[in-house]
């Protein structure tokens, strides 16, 4: 059944979900430095809580990557009122659902469930937050599941892996250089102690946002975030790791060379991020100059070099404009038997060009003002992707108050603004391109040797 | 994002039932004159409406030796029409935000539209004209295909697509649910735009259509709004929904592909029961503790917090016009594969021989209770319940009854159908791995499954959110 699938969506910066039909945001701050937003909706019964946390793989040190997320998996291994297991089955037991997600930037912890026990879920989260059992027994299984996780999602699906390692290739410094799942030998090398050690560092009430949106009153859900998280003891919060990139001078290239089928090619280019107040019509431009090429039916990657030039059967493009630091931007393409790297690539720097030179057309701007307000539109649509929008920007020092500036800021763009975005950021001088090059079946002997060396840890 | 376990990923909204026997909106029907079925749940919070068109013009209806053909006319109903070539309709759907799209299922063949409230009319024209005046450009088709064919071939890199057409080829050999809705490589190369033509002709008709629809919009509003625009549309489907055969059940067949992976897909599966079995609610239930529940089941319990050897263990079955497929699925490092199936199966045996607690029991019905109003929570969500609904011929109050059938379910029925579908011996498997590891595998000792597959689409190189 496809509701158990998982499907990974691309975003085309579309996380700003904006002002469209989105609720009033009603906030308050405790003395301890956790913050709380809510969104009323009181559409139907139901509530979505979210506890979000300024640490994610960035946070990590060089050779305990993948620390944030194991991290993660261990919030739910049990606490001192709670058994391991025991969270999640009261969450059900209420006709909830929970999980929680870890990036570079941040990390969450989410519940759905019938607004009327948001009050205990709270209560729950809060406990578990402080009083975490972190037992090595419970690690060293938890260990080997992240291990599978990463053979699953990464070792095994040659796109995922070449993903990897040109990101590794574009940037020197800066974290988003490392997989937040963590390279197989750091997951080998980490122990119960350095769980312990970023427990202690990290989840601290001056790292805490709580977003609830849904059928709630804000002056209750207030009330019981003070008695559960707004009691807990300040404590001294680090700053983030967050290092200037330093300029590249020419461009880089890889190759990732893996049994597969077909070869793809990728290209990185880092942006800048939002700065509300600052660069919002750099970055709005961005965004849309990526929409034009990427975004709807009428994009023109897929009209150019899919449709009419034959370059490649699929071709698409990315930009996040709430990443921390910079973003990067990426394009690629998988061909087909009879398609090359090279001349997709050709083809991809022509166009980019084309657009430094040539204004949009002032109908396909419309077009992709119109589609990115409408996406926003949908979104309004899922408790969970509002919850998520207010606690994305609220992580990452945008703030969800800022959220209705970015249709202004939309609104605003001209065909020029586009031209000076993509002449200025996109060209070839700053950009890192990966190549997926499928190698013939050897490919018997090569799981064979990893396995061994696994076995190992 | 990484997510614990499978549960669905962002996007999908979560699916929950929320636990109020939430008065689910009521779901209002009307009848074209031409047969179409009308069904809407109406919401008013968010100024969109959202809708399906469904017909019995699934892959099962592709003609031998062609799976696929249901699915390039999904991709060419919606890429051009005979008024406007693709680069005119693709303008002229984002010009107004209009969100356009048709799929093939194995039954169903469906045309979906999402647009703003403010676009309804242009949206409706636009799901008419596809709908209704499909242009048949022969260097489009001849584009699609190939692009097809590449697409997938690449796929082969993903151990689920390969496990899941090995799994349906397994399982449903010479029947019509035996291929996998995208084809294979040269299922497509073997089809012709005349095959489109015919499928187009024969099953793409009214009698026998749904339109399922949740949003902004009244019955009163919507109405007029249909009438105007697919009074002219007239027909009946050559075949049914239930024109269609059982498969013969299989019992301890196998299929190992060899893939170089340092992982095993395992996968066991059987039919499972239909969509209209009487039984259904108690299966759903079975199926809920064994592995489709998520960190709770015996699966997840057993294969992953016990032991470590997974991220996930999941089971899950397909409810069609007749009896599908059941699957337990999982993917582990190669060498643990034989450990994993062989608690897989620890577990099926245990649950068939009535071990299954009355605390497990209320477990997980408090969960499918609770969580059904989530279930509903968007417009996307009730258009594919409603279509649902609507095409397999289920009660209206199907999802307003919804919590009392879970709810009337008992740990007798459970156990019952434990015994009728957990029994190992009528499983089959297949595995996808690495050769070595498939040979030095005794036959009888491991078989294993899989999380959840991975869309073709590449990851976002960086930055992304990984679920625990």
């Amino acid at each position: 059944m496809p509701l158990y699938l998982t499907i990974i969506f691309i975003f085309f910066g579309s996380l700003l979900v904006a002002t469209a039909n989105a609720g009033e945001l009603k906030q308050a701050s405790f003395k301890n430095g956790v913050k709380l937003v809510v969104e009323e909706d009181h559409s139907a019964p139901v509530a979505m809580v979210q506890i979000w946390l300024k640490v994610g793989g960035r946070d990590e040190v060089p050779g305990k990557t993948g620390l944030a997320h194991v991290f993660e998996h261990m919030m739910f291994k049990g606490s001192k009122k709670l058994d391991a297991g025991e969270y999640s089955k009261r969450i059900s037991a209420m006709g909830g659902n929970d999980n929680a997600f870890t990036s570079t930037d941040y990390t969450a912890y989410f519940e759905t469930v019938p607004a009327a026990r948001v009050a205990e879920v709270l209560g729950m989260e809060a406990e578990r937050f402080a009083h975490l059992r972190l037992r090595d027994v419970d690690f060293q299984k938890e260990i080997r599941v992240i291990m599978e996780e990463r053979r699953m999602r990464t070792e095994d699906d040659p796109n995922s892996r070449m993903f990897e390692e040109l990101s590794a290739a574009s940037l020197r410094l800066h974290p988003y250089r490392n997989p937040v799942i963590g390279w197989m030998q750091d997951l080998k090398a980490l122990t119960i102690n350095d769980v312990r050690a970023f427990y202690q560092q990290h989840y601290v009430p001056g790292n805490v946002i709580v977003v609830v949106v849904g059928d709630v009153d804000f002056e209750q859900v207030k009330n019981t975030v003070a008695k559960t998280f707004g009691k807990m003891k300040a404590r001294p919060v680090d700053a983030r790791f967050n290092p200037k990139e330093p300029e590249s001078f020419g461009p880089k290239r890889i190759q990732v060379r893996l049994p597969a089928e077909l070869p793809m090619l990728a290209v990185t280019i880092p942006l800048p991020v939002w700065q509300p107040g600052k660069n919002d019509t750099e970055v709005a431009a961005l965004a849309l100059a990526t929409h034009i090429l990427a975004g709807g039916r009428s994009a023109r990657m897929t009209r150019e070099l899919v449709d009419k030039q034959r370059k490649a059967f699929t071709a698409s493009a990315g930009y996040d404009p709430t990443a921390m630091g910079l973003d990067l931007w990426y394009a690629y393409a998988l061909l087909g038997p009879k398609q090359s790297p090279a001349a997709f690539e050709k083809a991809l720097w022509l166009l980019l060009g084309d657009m430094a030179e040539q204004p949009v057309l002032a109908s396909e701007l419309a077009a992709a003002k119109r589609n990115m307000i409408a996406a926003n539109v949908f979104a309004q649509d899922s408790l969970y992707l509002r919850a998520k929008e207010i606690g994305h920007l609220e992580v990452v020092g945008i703030g969800a108050a800022n959220r209705d500036r970015w249709l202004d800021a939309i609104a605003s763009i001209k065909p020029a603004d586009i031209q000076q975005v993509v002449s200025q950021y996109l060209l070839p001088e700053r950009s890192t391109t990966g190549v997926l090059l499928p190698v013939k079946k050897a490919a018997t002997k090569t799981p064979k040797k990893k396995n061994k060396a696994e076995v190992k840890s | 994002m990484m997510l614990r376990g499978y549960i669905i990923n962002l996007c999908l909204s979560l699916f929950s039932f929320g636990s109020l026997a939430m008065a689910a909106t009521p779901i209002q029907e009307a009848t074209l004159n031409n047969g179409v079925r009308v069904l809407l749940m109406e919401a008013h919070n968010v100024p969109m409406v959202a809708m399906k068109l469904v017909m019995p013009a699934g892959s099962r209806f592709d003609a031998e030796g062609k799976a696929g053909t249901a699915t390039l006319l999904a991709g060419m109903l919606s890429d051009h029409t005979a008024k406007h070539d693709f680069t005119a309709w693709a303008d002229l759907l984002d010009a107004d935000a209009i969100r356009l799209g048709a799929h093939a299922g194995r039954d169903g063949f469906n045309i979906s539209l999402t647009v703003l409230k403010d676009a309804l009319q242009p949206g409706l024209d636009a799901l008419t004209e596809s709908l209704l005046q499909p242009g048949w450009n022969t260097k489009r088709f001849a584009i699609m295909k190939q692009d097809s064919i590449a697409a997938a071939q690449k796929e082969k890199e993903e151990p689920g697509v390969q496990a899941s057409a090995a799994g349906a080829a397994l399982l449903f050999a010479n029947h019509p649910y035996g291929h996998r809705s995208s084809g294979s490589m040269e299922s497509l190369a073997r089809i012709d735009l005349a095959d489109l033509k015919t499928l187009y002709a024969r099953q793409i008709k009214p009698q026998g259509a749904v339109l399922a629809v949740s949003g902004d919009i009244t019955m009163a509003e919507l109405l007029p709004l249909l009438n105007a625009r697919l009074a002219h549309w007239t027909g009946k489907a050559a075949k049914g929904l239930n024109d269609i055969d059982k498969a013969k059940a299989v019992a301890g067949l196998q299929r190992d592909v060899a893939l170089p992976t340092s992982q095993m897909l395992v996968q066991l599966l059987r039919l499972g029961p239909a969509r209209n079995d009487s039984d259904f609610f108690p299966v759903f239930v079975l199926n809920h503790i064994l592995g489709g529940g998520g960190f709770g089941s015996r699966l997840m319990e057993e294969v992953r917090e016990k032991r470590g050897l997974v991220y996930g263990v999941y089971s899950y079955f397909i409810p069609l016009a007749v009896p599908g497929s059941f699957v337990i699925s999982l993917q582990t490092r190669a060498d643990q594969a034989g450990q994993a199936e062989a608690v897989v199966r620890q577990v099926m045996a245990d649950m068939a021989a009535g071990k299954i607690s009355n605390k497990q029991f209320k477990a997980s019905k408090e969960n499918l209770i609770g969580s059904f109003a989530q279930r509903m929570d968007s417009n996307r969500e009730r258009v594919g319940l409603m279509a649902m609904i609507g095409m397999y011929h289920l009660p209206l109050d199907y999802l307003s009854r919804w919590t009392d059938r879970v709810g009337a379910v008992t740990l007798a029925q459970v156990k019952t159908q434990a015994s009728k579908y957990l029994t190992p011996a009528q499983w089959n498997r297949v595995r996808v791995g690495p050769a070595a590891a498939l040979k030095s595998a005794p036959l009888k000792a491991t078989p294993q499954k899989t999380t959840p597959q991975k869309a073709i689409t590449p990851k976002k190189p960086v930055n992304h959110t990984i679920t625990h």
